[in-house]
């Protein structure tokens, strides 16, 4: 009988190949937010409208710290598809169940 | 029913799609092709390191400048406003990389891509310090002597010192390199300067060092949609199989005693590939189109007395006995998307006023009745003024007789890269302000008369 695809049949390998396309991706995506997000807004003038305990925030933590939040962000949505994708294959094995039972 | 379910079983389950990666030893390689490379490593490689230290008009000449957001590009200096022009570069490189697909095939990823640069300079440092290929081989199968102890050793120090070498130039292009290269004799660059550095160094160190083709077959989006480009003209390296099979040894001078193809299965063109496939089988994905394998197979026929191109540059159209067409129509949309992006760039470039006037109309009153049988708009606008030098700006309005402009601030003055928000309000006669008028709103520089800008708004006065 089929293994579901997240339990049985999966290397580590695959697992960390995963983990590399995740991060890979939404590294290149965070890029392009960023550029085009900073190009747009200064980070000192987001800073000046934050609490007050970011005040010594330099523009390079700024970006660096836009950058960060943008790429947890795209690593998130990217996360999200890879497990949906891979958990597609239970419903296959439903199917299959099924089809043994009739 | 049963049959069906063990045939159906197989596609239920995910199949491993990646086999477990070997260590790829390329054979070290000369030729034609190895030399165009190696000089065209040289000269990227060169420009690469070099341009970060010119200075123009005391000026570095390339730095986009982010701490400061400006940008300073050969002399020009463009601001965050000028974002556009960046998109539309990219949009330039995306076509001609486009083009030169078509083309030429992967001509970039196997002489030009930065991931192929690099790799071959640290492949250079490797074989270096661990000698060739079957050396390289043996010492890794080798327990750790003195020898393999110092031989690894250097090779990492020199990988490590190029690698931080490489991070510490991009940063500088990013924020002006001879600070980075002061602070750092001092020890006192910021946390993310070095933050940054460091991670550019880590990204050089790991992708030249050690994942190499691993990049252009898993990590690489180009490497996947490139094939969109190709079609039957594209230039591909191509074994030829009609002339190769069969393949097997053979001795030299004597007659084969069965047919034999020019291949003698040397494998040396598996040997040299960089990312470790068989281009017998066949145009794949993962070839980056470095022709080691050509130069390779060229020296082998050279040595058997057979005629070179075994393996070749050629084309699908070619291979098949069939002309190659050159002009055809998927260069021509390539070609004038290229022309066009840099006929814009160019001309807007070209023809750029250093200045931003935004006008916007004081929606809460329609108007004002000032001094008796006169009326009043108020206006705010924007002054931007991207220049690299501040400036003193003149503002005239037309479009009603005997128009006032009434400048509260007095002057307009703005420093080079800032925003300057100026109320501003029109007086007219109200017998010749009834209804609503065109107004036109110039803005110039006073010490330079081709720095002008017009803004059109209106004018609104009480009904007749």
């Amino acid at each position: 009988m089929a293994t579901p695809a997240l339990e049985g049949n999966r290397s580590d390998r695959q697992f960390w190949m995963d983990v590399g396309m995740v991060l890979w991706s939404s590294f290149l995506a965070a890029g392009v937010g960023a550029i085009v997000f900073f190009a747009a807004v200064d980070p000192l003038l987001l800073r000046d409208a934050g609490p007050q305990r970011f005040e010594n925030l330099s523009r390079e933590a700024g970006y660096a710290l836009g950058f960060l939040f943008f790429w947890a962000l795209a690593a998130s949505a990217a996360a999200l598809s890879v497990y949906m994708v891979r958990s597609v294959g239970r419903s296959d094995d439903r199917a299959a169940t099924q089809r043994e039972i009739r | 029913m049963h049959a069906k379910l063990t045939a159906a079983a197989p596609l239920s389950t995910t199949p491993s799609f990646y086999e477990a990666a070997q260590k790829i030893y390329p054979r070290e390689v000369r030729g034609r092709f190895a030399t165009k490379r190696r000089w065209t490593v040289v000269l990227l490689l060169g420009l690469f390191y070099s341009i970060a230290w010119i200075s123009w008009d005391g000026q570095q000449m390339l730095l986009f400048d982010l701490p400061a957001r400006k940008f300073h590009v050969f002399g020009l200096t463009l601001w965050p406003q000028d974002f556009v022009y960046l998109a539309l570069l990219l949009i330039i490189a995306a076509l001609s990389l486009f083009f030169i697909t078509a083309l030429a095939g992967r001509i970039f990823c196997g002489y030009a891509c930065p991931q192929t640069v690099w790799t071959e300079v640290f492949l250079w440092i490797e074989q270096w310090t661990e000698g060739n290929r079957s050396q390289r081989q043996k010492l890794d199968q080798k327990p750790w002597t003195l020898e393999k102890i110092l031989r690894k050793s250097s090779k990492q120090l020199l990988w490590l010192s190029l690698a931080f070498y490489t991070g510490l130039t991009f940063v500088g292009y990013f924020i002006p390199i001879r600070s980075i290269g002061a602070e750092l004799v001092n020890l006192s660059l910021g946390p993310w300067a070095v933050f940054w550095i460091l991670l550019y160094s880590l990204a050089t160190y790991g992708n030249a060092g050690y994942l190499r083709e691993q990049v252009c077959k898993y990590m690489c989006p180009y490497a996947r949609f490139q094939s969109a480009m190709f079609d039957k003209d594209t230039l591909v390296i191509s074994y030829d199989e009609l002339r190769g099979e069969p393949r097997g040894a053979r001795r030299r001078g004597a007659a084969p005693a069965k047919p034999q193809g020019d291949c003698i299965d040397c494998t040396l063109c598996v040997q040299v590939c960089p990312t470790g496939i068989d281009i017998r089988k066949g145009l794949q994905y993962e070839c980056i189109a470095c022709a080691a394998c050509i130069d390779a197979c060229d020296d082998v026929m050279d040595k058997l007395g057979a005629s070179r191109g075994l393996i070749r540059y050629t084309t699908e159209h070619a291979m098949a006995g069939k002309q190659t067409r050159l002009v055809r129509p998927r260069l021509f949309v390539y070609g004038a998307l290229l022309t066009l992006a840099t006929g814009v760039i160019a001309y807007s470039l070209l023809t750029r006023t250093p200045l931003i006037l935004d006008v916007i109309r004081d929606r809460n009153a329609l108007y004002r009745e000032v001094r008796g049988d006169w009326v009043e708009n108020a206006y705010s606008i924007k002054v931007i003024n991207e220049d690299d030098k501040a400036h003193h700006y003149r503002l005239q309005a037309q479009g009603i007789a005997q128009l006032e402009l009434v400048v509260p601030t007095g002057v307009i003055d703005v420093a080079p890269g800032s925003v300057a928000n100026v109320p501003v309000r029109l007086q007219a006669p109200a017998a010749n302000a009834h209804g609503v008028h065109p107004i036109s709103l110039r803005i110039s520089a006073q010490d330079a008369p081709n720095i002008v800008r017009t803004e059109k708004t209106r004018f609104i006065g009480p009904q007749s």
